[in-house]
Formats: structure tokens, C-alpha cells, sequence
């Protein structure tokens, strides 16, 4: 009897120790869960596939990709992510729209609580039909000054980072034009080839297609540098009417994202891993042949194009009436 | 020369992919897949495809595009098999063939009606195809001249059009029906400015009603209810059935077949609307065509054969737009889209460019897939007719499990179920009252097009409705629906014969 009680204390004392050894284990020990937000096969989820791929080889784990959709601004996957134990082995994979789950009464915290990895974004490009009279930013500024609230823009849905793009335009072009919203890009473009819409803006990503087989002409990005698309250089608008740049760019940035509550020790393994992964010839290729600017802004300089954004779309969405709470109880400041 | 040419490299496509078993094994699969999805009420076409995407992501495009195009043509068809057996469409597509199938099914003859649609599914699927490898830039260049008007007249088209054709007695039911239908989808946050419609601060409104469990109770519940109630006349079936039709019978339905095939692919190629109007339109202009237009709902394999050539046919229609210009011809292939951008192939204007015979390959794939649902369909529809034989007190209640478990199935919202019920039992005292159910969920399906498409032109125009009158396809559209209305009219019956005896006199 008393031998077998020894045995048990003894095999209980060896599992214990066992247990203190793996913690003790180099960071990371098994395979990470990236959560994202977005379903399978957007941009998101692409660019982030491609990137764990390569992360995993640097860290030596798979990093298995979950899609957990649906709630508003991706707010049932953030919870998912964020609710489990804050102990390195979760990542949310999430791009810029997250920033309004707050104000849409699906998340009730601001997004700082994460700490951003982002990976890029395709740049937003302002374009006019192929058959427009319209030849430059100035062309289009004029005509939209001359008949005030008329001009027939484009963008996808309200509240949309496209959205935000044409109002921050009308505010730095001193324009007022008659937006009239789809319910995503393509359409909005389409309707620029059939001449409903005068001008759209979208990401060059969506629009490469049409610029190139002609049936859409690019007057300029909404970025301070110029976009090589083929053979064609697409122009800054913020060179034609410098006072952009007190209101823009606003633009897309897709990546992942750490609960802060992540010991630092761990968040900068992922940090070397993501900036490595960054390098590599298959993600640059991925932006490359996805028409992306490629970023790998992390920590503060992440969290301060976060903030900002936040800011930006959360009392955009509030003004437009289309928000449910209130950005000041959720203490946004205001942009 | 040029058709030539794509032919040659099309059957070169096609023999590649004859005589690869793991491809070949691969579409029968997903084509099985798609038609227990169809038949299932609550699974769609639409949810195959989206499910089939995540697991396609190590394939190569091609090996990919076998899987989604087989569940989707297997999903349109299937949706055939509990419209005409227990009279419940299991997609919005078969609402139509609901009409003259389940008849048929009643008659005994459900076995036949099964065989009359495989074959025209399969002839459709098959002219589809055909258009997407001739005059598909053509057909492309006349969908842009599609604009908010132009879809805001469709989808109001496509509502009335169910609805004239729905009613059992007097047109208004169908129309009442239709716009009630269509007041169900204004509820909750609208599209273009968000402002809640009739949500009385629920936030499970806010989202608007979901079509899935609105076809599910609006079509399930009254057929459950009609068992309870026991006077519900269960379809036969007979002890020797012919599955495969006879050869006379399609050859004498040849042109219904042909002009069905036609209406499906001109519908599919204008983004935004798919297979379900597709049906409803083509089983208009058949009865209109044919000389007894009175036995339409009666059990006419006519009606059966023309909405399930229209809306298989779709597909190779809807192909058009998505591979041309990379817009959607309707909601499976916007799945379609997303699977494709995740394989690198971007479709566009560019994409003759980028991936020269993918378009031939995607047309080889659906020939295939035709083949495949047609020889499947043959095989699974002599089993399916044995469901029949089940007593209705034991299989109405599997019945109502399915119908519960696809309308929760569908974002796991227990919220779906408090939708379904009430809109069951709605619809259940219209169907006494003689309203046909049809044109409701049609109303509900294209509400928001027709909702979003009005205020988004009228913001195009400024507040004018000219545009109606001068865009020349608005106008078409425009006139066609007002004849549609004014034709249900005796008035016009007997102007229109007066006019006839005018002419006849002065002859």
C-alpha cells in the first residue's frame, strides 16, 4: 500500500516537473492558430495565408488559418482570438475594416488592445471612363467645381474605405460631387464602363484589369508616390492639388494582429518572423502580382496607422448616421 | 475560322480530361454533392459552391473549377427533385418547376417528369456551353448596357412576371403576393443611406430577413400543416416506371427546349440575377407560346422541361459576364469569383490575355458537368421516386425536421426559426385563401435589387424618371411590363378583338 502511494506522489511529482519543463520550453513550442476575421479567398485571407506559410518556416511550428466570419467589422472572429488564453498561440488575421466594429456595437473596447503586424494593401486609385473628357485631376476638379453636386462619383458601400477616400477628395479639392454608392467594387467600376458614374475610386487591385484592356483611365493614386502598373505610370493626385495631404492617404492595411496582453518576449519572435517572412521572394512576389504596396509596419508605427484609422471611419460612420454607438463612450478621439 | 480554332483547342481540353480518372473521379463527386445540396430545402447552390472553396485551396485552378462548376451545375438541377416530389423547392431556382411537376408527380408520373428534367438540365447546360465558347464578348458588350434603371426594371419584371403566372384564380392574388413580398425585404437597414426600416429596434432585423428561411417556411410549412390536417394528397408512384424519356418526346420539345435554353443564358449573362428569374421567365414564354396554355399547372411537362432548361442553361450564361469582364452573371458564381481570385486567376478583360484557354477549359469542364448530372440523374432518380412510398404521416415530419435544421444550419441563428415559423403560417392561410406562395419569396429574393437599383438611379438622375423612357433596353423593359400588366386585363382582351375585327373588315 504504502509502496503504491509512494509510486503515485512520485509519478504526480514527475508530471509536474514535466509540465514546468515544457513552459520552459522555447517559445514556440506547438503550432499557432491564426483567427481571421474575413472569409476565405478575400484579400485578407490571402495575404495572410501566404505570409503564416512563410513565418512557419522561420518559427518552426505550422500556423494553421481559421476563418471565423460574420458579426459586424469581423467582430465574432476578433472576440474569438481575443478571448482565448493571451499565451502567444493566437493570432487574428484582419485587415482595416475591424477598426469599425466598435461603433457598429460589436466590440466594446477601442482596437488598441491589439498590436498590429501589417503587411500591406493595394493603393487606391482615382479612374474615369475610357471615353471621359476628362484628362487629368485638374480636368475633373474643374468640371466638378462648375457644376457643384452633380458630378456622379462612385465608391462602394457607404462607410466603406472607398468611401472615406472620396470624401477626404471632395474636403482637399474644396469639390462637393454626387456620390452614389454600391454594394462593393466591382459594380462601382461597372458602372464607370457603362457610364452611369462619371469617376470611381477603388484599389488598383480591382481596377488592373479594366486599366489595362483600356476600358478604364486612371487620372491618379491616392498615395504620395506614383504606381507602376505595366507598362503605365500612374501619377500621385497629390501632385496636381497638394491640399490632399491634409486629409489623405487613408489606406488599406491588411495583415494580423497580437492581444498586447501577449508577453513582449513572444510578440518579438513573431515580430523577427513577420519581418523575415516580409523579405521573402513568395510574398513580394504575392504583392507584386496582386498590384499590393507591401508595408511591415509593426509596434508603434502599426498602432499609430491603426489609431488613426479608427478615429477616422468610426465618426465618418457616426456623422453618416450609419454608426450604433456612440465613438465618444468607446473614447475615439476625433480625427 | 476563329470558332473553329477555339473548337479544336476545346476538344483537345476535353480529351485531356476524359482520360484523367482523379479529374473525372473528382466531377462526379461534386456533381453528386451539388444535387443532394439542391434537393435539400435550405441548402443552395450558392452555400456548395461557397463550402467546396475552402476545401479546394490546395488544388490546382483547373482541378478546383472541375469541383465548383460540378456542384454547381449538380445544385441547380438538384433543386428539381423535392420541388417535384413533395412540391417544396430545394432552391429558389426549381420554384417554377414546382408548378407542373409536382402535378405530374400527383398523376404518378414522377419518374417521367424526373427523366423530362434531367434531360432538359443537361440540353441546358449544354447550350450554355455553347455560348460561352462562341459569342461570349458579344453577349458581354450587350450586359453593359445594363444600368440601375435597366435592374430596377428586371427585378420588378421578374416579381410581376411570377405573379401573373402563379395564380390560380384572379392575377391580382399573384401581384398582392408579390408586393408583399417584396415589403418583407425593406425590413431593416437599407443598402444605400442605412436608415432602419421596420426593425422596431431588433438588431436581428437590422440585417433585413434572410431568403432561406423564408423559402423554407413560406414553402415547407403549408405542406406540413396541409398533412395534419390530413387531406394532403401525396404524389404516386407507379410500380413500372420509365425514367429515361422517349426519344419522340424530346424531339417533339425541341423548340420549347432551344427558346428555354435561349431565355436562360440572355438572363444569366446580365449580372445580379441567376437562375431563379431565369425560370420563371422561361415558363412564361412557354405557356404564352403554346396552344394550351390552360393545362400550365395542371401537370404539363412542358412547363417542367421549360424552367429546367432556363435555369441549367444560366450557368453557362452567368460564365459569360464572370470571365469577360469579372462581374458575376448571379450569387454562385460571385462564390465562383472569390474561388478563382484565391487560385491567381483574375477574370476580366484581360484574362484572353493572362490564361489564353482557361475560358475553353471552364467550357470543357461544364460540358463534362452535364454529362456527369445527366448520367447521375438517371441513376439517382429511380431511387428518389421510392421516397414516394414512404406513408406522408411518417415522412412529413422527417420533412419538418429538415426544414428547421436548413433554416438554423444557415449562421446557426436561432433568430431563423422565429423568422420561418411565422412566415409559415402566414403563407399557409394565404394558400387557403387562393394567394400563390411563389411570387412572395420571389418578391423577398429580388426586393432589395429592385429596392436599391430604384433609389440608386433616381440619385444618378437627380429625381427624374426620363432616363426610363430614353435608354432604349429600359424602354423594352419598361413597355413589356406595362403589357404584361394591361394584357390581364378584360379590357384589353376585347379592345384587342375589336381591333382584330376592325382590321379583318376593312380587308
Amino acid at each position: 500500500m504504502k509502496r503504491i502511494a509512494m509510486l503515485v506522489v512520485l509519478v504526480a511529482l514527475l508530471s509536474v516537473s514535466l509540465v514546468f519543463a515544457s513552459g520552459e520550453r522555447e517559445y514556440p513550442s506547438r503550432d499557432i492558430t491564426n483567427v481571421l476575421v474575413w472569409s476565405a479567398g478575400g484579400g485578407t485571407d490571402t495575404a495572410n495565408r501566404i505570409v503564416m506559410a512563410e513565418m512557419a518556416k522561420t518559427l518552426g511550428v505550422n500556423i494553421n488559418v481559421v476563418n471565423v466570419t460574420g458579426g459586424v467589422g469581423g467582430s465574432v472572429g476578433m472576440l474569438e482570438a481575443y478571448n482565448r488564453p493571451h499565451d502567444g498561440y493566437t493570432i487574428a488575421g484582419l485587415s482595416e475594416s475591424i477598426v469599425t466594429a466598435g461603433v457598429q456595437g460589436g466590440w466594446d473596447k477601442r482596437v488598441d488592445v491589439w498590436d498590429y503586424y501589417i503587411i500591406g494593401g493595394s493603393p487606391l486609385v482615382l479612374s474615369v471612363p475610357a471615353n471621359s473628357p476628362h484628362r487629368s485631376i485638374e480636368d475633373l476638379v474643374a468640371a466638378a467645381k462648375s457644376r457643384p453636386g452633380q458630378l456622379r462619383a462612385s465608391a462602394s458601400a457607404a462607410g466603406s474605405i472607398h468611401h472615406l477616400n472620396l470624401l477626404a477628395f471632395e474636403k482637399g479639392t474644396g469639390t462637393s460631387l454626387n456620390y452614389i454608392p454600391y454594394d462593393g467594387s466591382a459594380p462601382a467600376q461597372n458602372a464607370a464602363i457603362t457610364g452611369e458614374v462619371e469617376m470611381v475610386i477603388t484599389s488598383i487591385a480591382e481596377q488592373a484589369q479594366l486599366i489595362r484592356a483600356g476600358q478604364l483611365r486612371p487620372l491618379g493614386v491616392l498615395v504620395p508616390q506614383a504606381f507602376t502598373l505595366g507598362n503605365q505610370t500612374i501619377p500621385s493626385a497629390f501632385d496636381s492639388v497638394p491640399g490632399l495631404t491634409a486629409h489623405l492617404p487613408i489606406e488599406q492595411a491588411i495583415g494580423f494582429a497580437m492581444a498586447r496582453g501577449v508577453p513582449e518576449a513572444q510578440r518579438s519572435k513573431i515580430r523577427e518572423a513577420f519581418h523575415a517572412a516580409m523579405q521573402t521572394e513568395p510574398v513580394k512576389n504575392f504583392g507584386r502580382d496582386n498590384f499590393y504596396v507591401l508595408s511591415g509596419a509593426s509596434g508603434d508605427e502599426a498602432a499609430a496607422i491603426f489609431d488613426a484609422l479608427e478615429s477616422n471611419f468610426a465618426w465618418t460612420l457616426w456623422e453618416l448616421g450609419a454608426a450604433r454607438v456612440d465613438p465618444q463612450t468607446l473614447g475615439i478621439p476625433r480625427p | 475560322m476563329f470558332v473553329l480554332e477555339r473548337f479544336g483547342i476545346f476538344f483537345s481540353n476535353l480529351a485531356a480530361m476524359v482520360f484523367d480518372p482523379v479529374g473525372l473521379l473528382l466531377l462526379f463527386g461534386s456533381v453528386f454533392l451539388g444535387i443532394l445540396f439542391g434537393a435539400m430545402p435550405g441548402l443552395t447552390a450558392t452555400l456548395g459552391v461557397a463550402l467546396l472553396t475552402t476545401l479546394t485551396y490546395g488544388m490546382r485552378a483547373e482541378t478546383a473549377m472541375i469541383a465548383l462548376l460540378g456542384i454547381y451545375v449538380g445544385g441547380v438541377y438538384g433543386g428539381s427533385y423535392s420541388a417535384i416530389l413533395i412540391n417544396i423547392p430545394g432552391t429558389a431556382a426549381a420554384a417554377a418547376t414546382s408548378l407542373d411537376g409536382y402535378p405530374l408527380a400527383c398523376k404518378g408520373e414522377g419518374g417521367r417528369a424526373l427523366g423530362l428534367t434531367t434531360t432538359a438540365s443537361a440540353i441546358g447546360t449544354f447550350v450554355g456551353m455553347l455560348f460561352v465558347v462562341s459569342i461570349s464578348p458579344l453577349i458581354s458588350r450587350i450586359a453593359l448596357q445594363f444600368t440601375s434603371f435597366e435592374f430596377f426594371l428586371l427585378a420588378f419584371f421578374g416579381i410581376i412576371i411570377s405573379g401573373t403566372l402563379t395564380s390560380p384564380d384572379l392575377v391580382y392574388k399573384g401581384w398582392i403576393a408579390g408586393l408583399l413580398g417584396l415589403f418583407l425585404a425593406i425590413v431593416g437597414r437599407d443598402g444605400l443611406q442605412f436608415y432602419p426600416r421596420f426593425t422596431f429596434g431588433m438588431p436581428q432585423l437590422e440585417g433585413g430577413l434572410e431568403v432561406v428561411p423564408v423559402l423554407i417556411g413560406a414553402f415547407g410549412i403549408p405542406q406540413i400543416i396541409g398533412v395534419l390536417k390530413d387531406r394532403f394528397a401525396p404524389a404516386e408512384a407507379k410500380r413500372f416506371q420509365r425514367i429515361l424519356p422517349e426519344f419522340g418526346t424530346i424531339v417533339r420539345r425541341l423548340p420549347t427546349i432551344l427558346r428555354s435554353a435561349l431565355i436562360g443564358v440572355g438572363i444569366g449573362a446580365v449580372p445580379g440575377i441567376g437562375e431563379d428569374i431565369a425560370g420563371w421567365v422561361s415558363y412564361g414564354a412557354a405557356k404564352n407560346a403554346s396552344k394550351h396554355p390552360e393545362s400550365f399547372g395542371t401537370g404539363d411537362e412542358e412547363g417542367v422541361i421549360a424552367s429546367e432548361t432556363a435555369n441549367n442553361a444560366c450557368i453557362g450564361g452567368a460564365m459569360i459576364p464572370l470571365l469577360n469582364l469579372g462581374i458575376p452573371g448571379s450569387p454562385p458564381a460571385a462564390m465562383l469569383l472569390g474561388a478563382l481570385m484565391l487560385h491567381g486567376v483574375n477574370p476580366g478583360p484581360m484574362l484572353r490575355f493572362d490564361h489564353p484557354n482557361f475560358i475553353l477549359q471552364i467550357t470543357a469542364i461544364l460540358l463534362l458537368a452535364s454529362f456527369a448530372m445527366w448520367i447521375l440523374g438517371m441513376l439517382l432518380a429511380k431511387q428518389v421516386v421510392k421516397v414516394l412510398r414512404i406513408p406522408p404521416p411518417l415522412f412529413m415530419p422527417i420533412i419538418a425536421v429538415l426544414c428547421v435544421i436548413g433554416s438554423y444550419a444557415l449562421g446557426f441563428k436561432i433568430f431563423n426559426l422565429y423568422l420561418m415559423i411565422p412566415v409559415g403560417i402566414i403563407a399557409y392561410f394565404l394558400t387557403e385563401m387562393g394567394y400563390p406562395i411563389a411570387p412572395l419569396v420571389i418578391g423577398v429574393i429580388l426586393g432589395p435589387m429592385a429596392d436599391q437599383n430604384l433609389r440608386r438611379a433616381l440619385m444618378v438622375s437627380q429625381g427624374s424618371f426620363m432616363p426610363v423612357f430614353t435608354r432604349p433596353v429600359a424602354l423594352i423593359l419598361f413597355l413589356v411590363i406595362v403589357l404584361t400588366i394591361v394584357s390581364q386585363f378584360p379590357v384589353y382582351r376585347r379592345a384587342l378583338a375589336a381591333l382584330k375585327r376592325l382590321l379583318l373588315r376593312n380587308r
